[in-house]
């Protein structure tokens, strides 16, 4: 067979070199032959060498590499070749269709041999292919960003799938192989990189097809790229501003958008370069540009192996190929752009990241960095944010630990969510004036903008009381030994990641420091008690303290107020203190309590400046704050003005009933009259007074104050709780005890009307509007002035009657004088005692009717007046029972009901009386004055 | 040998078999033409390795293009 075979095929492979190779008319013959003789054995040295172990004589198999081929490049031609493959098929003349097919296949798209300018891959590819593939290996483990080459990895795989041991075969029979076949390593050590390299000159004699020589070469540009993306100049790539990198312009357009896409990581690593250099304004800058520099010296290990792949592949090239043989090199512009893409990804994350945090310090930088972590969707991103969070937030955890731990804000460029207020801030001059801040509440403040997305607002509040209260507890309490054995104890690296972990540390700080902060205020503040003794002594709690305070008082008081001495006012207290039940107070707390003048104003008598104080001290006044201390006050010369009405109409009503049975008695018709009126209105006001007495100090601060214990007495009660607790407390206090103002945003009017209440009754009627806001507050003052104003007439009534009385006791006696007179006139005869007695009669005639007519005149004004008041009285209490009835509050409007209990009182309503009350009140007014 | 009328149908088979080799070629871009692909097609069919052979013609082409490239450059240079 092989003696058949072997002329045929040496015939078929002459005509073959003859055809292909066809014979140059110009030259000479010999030269001709020669060349016909090297290609022939050329060809004969090709066919000896053994064949592919990986090509199987299955006819489907090279169909069907065919057919993938097809699909892939064009799939209308797929159907074209499975009708002619059926075709084939049915033929019977050949018989080994699989190896023709094969042929084909190996001949597919292969250059078209009349192109004029030849190119010849063919030759170097066997030699180059082993380093090619060690290279291949090596990118793979090496270069960690690099997406290794897709291609060569098809490659391997295809041949690893279409060589397994049961498909390998060797079509071609042992003899024909000639005898001079020297033996050669196994077939299945050469064959296959002969094979991938054979693809792999195919493609990249494709691409040289398909390419166009440019200047600067490909090769330049690989040799430039590693610089450009480090970030610096190179001959071709040169960076012309700090943002912009210029491109050569000779190149043509898909060269120069690869370069773009290459350009833009370059650009953006100098843009971070710059940005991390630059000094950064806190220390979640500092922690942002370090973690950004981290991340830039992964991408320039990126580059620096990428840049050794580029220098490796450069060396091995052979200039003669086409296009530099860049294409066989494995490093072209192409790879370059998929190994840096994601790298281009992280650094474009990067410097949105360093541009927003220009505008954003401290905790928005977290929030902004962890906006991407958390809602970015992709997971690249995702990760990438989550790393560089983990170091950025290192600075804002070790402020948080200091804070959580020793109280301390160690925040020096103001980046943590608490913060120390300003002194000049709007808001906390305002509270300032209004005396609600203090140390506990105006020390630090949280800045709702600088919580950062990785902690809950409810979390940052806890986060914020903690440190305050440690804070607290070291600085005010003067307890550092405690905050120090405590952060020794239980301090503890705080990081970002285990957010459940930081959850419960912070949860058991919290509980820890709350415990301890009212335990230090119960025992060693004594705040309970404190607030107890205020209850006691400024609420009026303690009756017979006050009583007696009162009574002691009383004479002194009359006085005018420049005629009031501290001294003697403290001694009365001494006395008032010793004679009560508040002796066996504790020392704390009595020593706390002084008696002073408020402010003298003209006219004021003592009653109107007395006033009460309890001095609080440092840390108590975090919860009895100055406000609380103004609201106390106030309730407190409310509640004594009250006392003091009660006081002196209870000590005319006693007067009048013990006058009643002496002095009192007449039996003028008008006088009886008028005693037996103003005696009913006296009970009335009485009444009246005992029926606000007991409202404000049971209805409103006996239950208010059960309330506040309930409050502070809770398990888990914190100070703030407390403190809120307290102005609750005082709050409603105020509110129902008739003090309160309606509306908020009005304090300072209020204020002002608070004032002067102080200085005395007679405080000038503050504006129209603080009138009718502040109504029950004027209303009441007006109606104790009404009540003093008339029991001053009632007084005035009394030395009336007792001074008529007198009189008429006097004319009495002087009847009996006369009569005994001139019974002894009659007896003695006596005419020198007759002369001087005439003389003394018209004198005491004149006199007595000199004092009647006054007297008599005195009388009716008198009269006049307490018919007045007692109707103004009326008017007014009429008034007050038409706003309770309305009052939304049940409290208020069950003391309207308990003064008017059998509806002797007609309520009128404000709106409608408002004209009259008016009037009436500046009639009132008019007529004191 | 086989009778004539049978040897023409053979012919006539083989024929049929080159041209749908040839479009199939021609589907692949192999710029194979008939005298090239019916040689080929014989020496496979003498059992010649499918992947030595298109070796071979690969490198018959080259040769022939440089040859060519040659001679077209001497020409030019002779002008």
């Amino acid at each position: 067979m092989s003696n058949d075979r072997g002329p045929r095929i040496a015939s078929a492979i002459h005509s073959l070199i003859d055809h292909l190779v066809p014979g140059d008319l110009q030259d000479e013959k010999d030269a001709a032959e020669e060349r016909h003789e090297a290609c022939f054995q050329l060809v004969r040295s090709v066919f000896e060498r053994p064949g592919s172990p990986a090509i199987s004589s299955d006819v489907n198999h090279a169909s069907d590499l065919i057919k993938r081929k097809l699909i892939q490049s064009n799939p209308s031609q797929a159907l074209r070749f499975s009708n002619l493959y059926t075709r084939l098929l049915s033929l019977p003349v050949l018989n080994q269709k699989w190896a023709i097919l094969y042929l084909l296949y190996q001949l597919s798209d292969s250059p078209d041999p009349n192109e004029p300018l030849p190119l010849s891959p063919l030759r170097q590819p066997v030699q180059r292919a082993p380093p090619r593939l060690a290279e291949k290996s090596s990118r793979a483990s090496s270069s960690k960003a690099s997406t290794s080459a897709p291609i060569p990895e098809d490659e391997e795989a295809f041949n690893d799938a279409f060589a397994p041991a049961g498909l390998k075969k060797l079509p071609p029979e042992k003899s024909k192989r000639g005898p001079d076949e020297e033996p050669q390593a196994g077939p299945a050590e050469d064959a296959s990189p002969k094979k991938s390299a054979r693809d792999v000159s195919l493609k990249s004699t494709l691409l040289a097809d398909n390419s166009v020589e440019f200047e600067p070469s490909e090769i330049t540009l690989l040799r430039d790229l590693p610089f450009a993306l480090q970030g610096l100049s190179s001959t071709t790539l040169p960076f012309s501003k700090e943002t912009s990198l210029k491109l050569p312009p000779t190149l043509s357009s898909p060269i120069i958008s690869l370069l773009h896409t290459l350009a833009e990581p370059s650009l953006l690593y100098r843009g971070l370069g710059t940005f991390v250099k630059s000094p950064a304004k806190g220390l979640l800058g500092q922690s942002l540009r370090a973690a950004i520099n981290n991340e830039l010296r992964s991408y320039l290990t990126l580059v620096a192996t990428l840049e050794g792949q580029i220098r490796r592949a450069l060396s091995e090239l052979d200039e003669t190929a086409p296009r530099g043989g860049i294409g066989k090199a494995g490093v072209t512009l192409k790879r370059c752009v998929v190994w840096t893409r994601e790298a281009t990804m992280g650094l474009r994350l990067m410097s949105l990241i360093a541009e927003e945090s220009n505008s954003k310090q401290g905790g928005q930088l977290i929030t902004l960095i962890h906006g991407f972590s958390t809602s970015h969707g992709d997971p690249v991103v995702g990760a990438f944010a989550e790393r560089l969070l983990a170091d950025v937030t290192r600075p804002f955890y070790d402020i948080l630990r200091r804070w959580i731990y020793d109280g301390e804000l160690s925040d020096p460029h103001l980046e943590f969510f608490v913060r120390e207020q300003s002194p000049n801030n709007e808001d906390r001059k305002e509270s300032k004036a209004k005396g609600q801040a203090s140390v506990w509440n105006s020390k630090y403040e949280v800045v709702d903008a600088m919580v950062p997305s990785i902690i809950t607002a409810d979390f940052a509040q806890k986060v914020f009381l903690i440190g305050k209260s440690l804070n607290f507890i070291r600085h005010s309490c003067g307890d550092s030994q405690w905050v120090e054995a405590y952060s020794k104890t239980s301090s503890k690296e705080l990081k970002y990641g285990d957010t459940a972990t930081l959850e419960t540390w912070i949860d058991e700080a919290y509980k820890t420091t709350m415990q301890r902060l009212m335990q230090l205020m119960s025992t060693r503040f004594h705040l309970f008690d404190h607030l107890q003794a205020l209850k006691n002594y400024i609420l009026l709690g303690q009756g017979d303290f006050i009583a007696l305070l009162m009574e002691s008082l009383a004479a002194n008081l009359d006085r005018p107020a420049g005629a009031q001495y501290r001294h003697t006012l403290t001694a009365q207290l001494e006395h008032a203190i010793r004679g009560s039940n508040a002796q066996y107070d504790s020392d704390e707390v009595l020593r706390r309590l002084d008696a002073r003048m408020l402010q003298l104003s003209h006219g004021d008598i003592g009653w109107d400046c007395f006033t009460l104080e309890y001095k609080i001290d440092a840390p108590v006044d975090v919860v009895v704050t100055e406000w609380g201390n103004r609201q106390y006050l106030k309730v407190f010369n409310f509640l004594w003005r009250i006392k003091r009405v009660e006081f002196a109409l209870a000590s005319t009503w006693r007067k009048c009933m013990t006058g009643a049975r002496g002095v009192l008695q007449t039996s003028e018709e008008a006088v009886l009259q008028t005693w037996k009126g103003t005696r009913g209105v006296l009970a009335e006001m009485i009444h009246f007074v005992g029926q606000l007495q007991y409202y404000i100090l049971f209805e409103v601060i006996e239950s208010s104050w059960t309330e506040l214990q309930k409050n502070i007495h809770k398990e888990d009660c914190t100070l703030d709780d407390l403190i809120t607790a307290h102005t609750r407390y005082l709050t409603s206090i105020t509110h129902k005890g008739l003090l309160g103002a309606r509306r908020r945003q009005h304090h300072d009017a209020l204020k002002e009307a608070a004032a002067g209440l102080g200085p005395g009754g007679a405080a000038p009627t503050p504006a129209a509007d603080t009138e009718d806001r502040n109504s029950y507050m004027v209303q009441l003052s007006e109606l104790l002035r009404t009540m003093l104003a008339y029991r001053d007439s009632v007084d005035g009534l009394y030395s009336w009657s007792v001074s008529d009385f007198t009189r008429r006791q006097e004319v009495d006696a002087v009847g009996l004088t006369r009569a005994n007179n001139n019974a002894h006139a009659a007896a003695g005869r006596n005419g020198k005692t007759k002369a001087p007695t005439a003389e003394d009669d018209p004198d005491e005639a004149g006199g007595l009717g000199g004092r009647t007519g006054p007297v008599k005149s005195e009388f009716p004004a008198l009269q006049e007046r307490l018919r007045q008041l007692g109707s103004s009285f009326r008017t007014r209490l009429q008034i007050l029972l038409g706003d309770l009835a309305y009052q939304p509050d049940v409290d208020m409007r069950f003391l309207g009901v308990s003064m008017n209990f059998n509806d002797v009182y007609q309520p009128v309503r404000r709106k409608t009386a408002k004209g009259g009350v008016m009037a009436s009140a500046g009639g009132g007014s008019a007529s004191k004055v | 040998m086989p009778p004539p009328d049978e040897r023409s149908e053979k012919q006539a088979a083989a024929q049929q078999a080159v041209d749908i080799l040839h479009e199939i070629s021609t589907i692949l871009n192999c710029h194979l033409d008939r005298r090239t692909l019916s040689i080929c097609i014989s020496m496979i069919e003498n059992g010649v390795n499918p992947e030595a052979l298109a070796t071979v013609v690969k490198e018959l082409r080259k040769e022939g293009q440089e040859l060519e490239a040659g001679s077209s450059a001497a020409a030019a240079r002779r002008r």
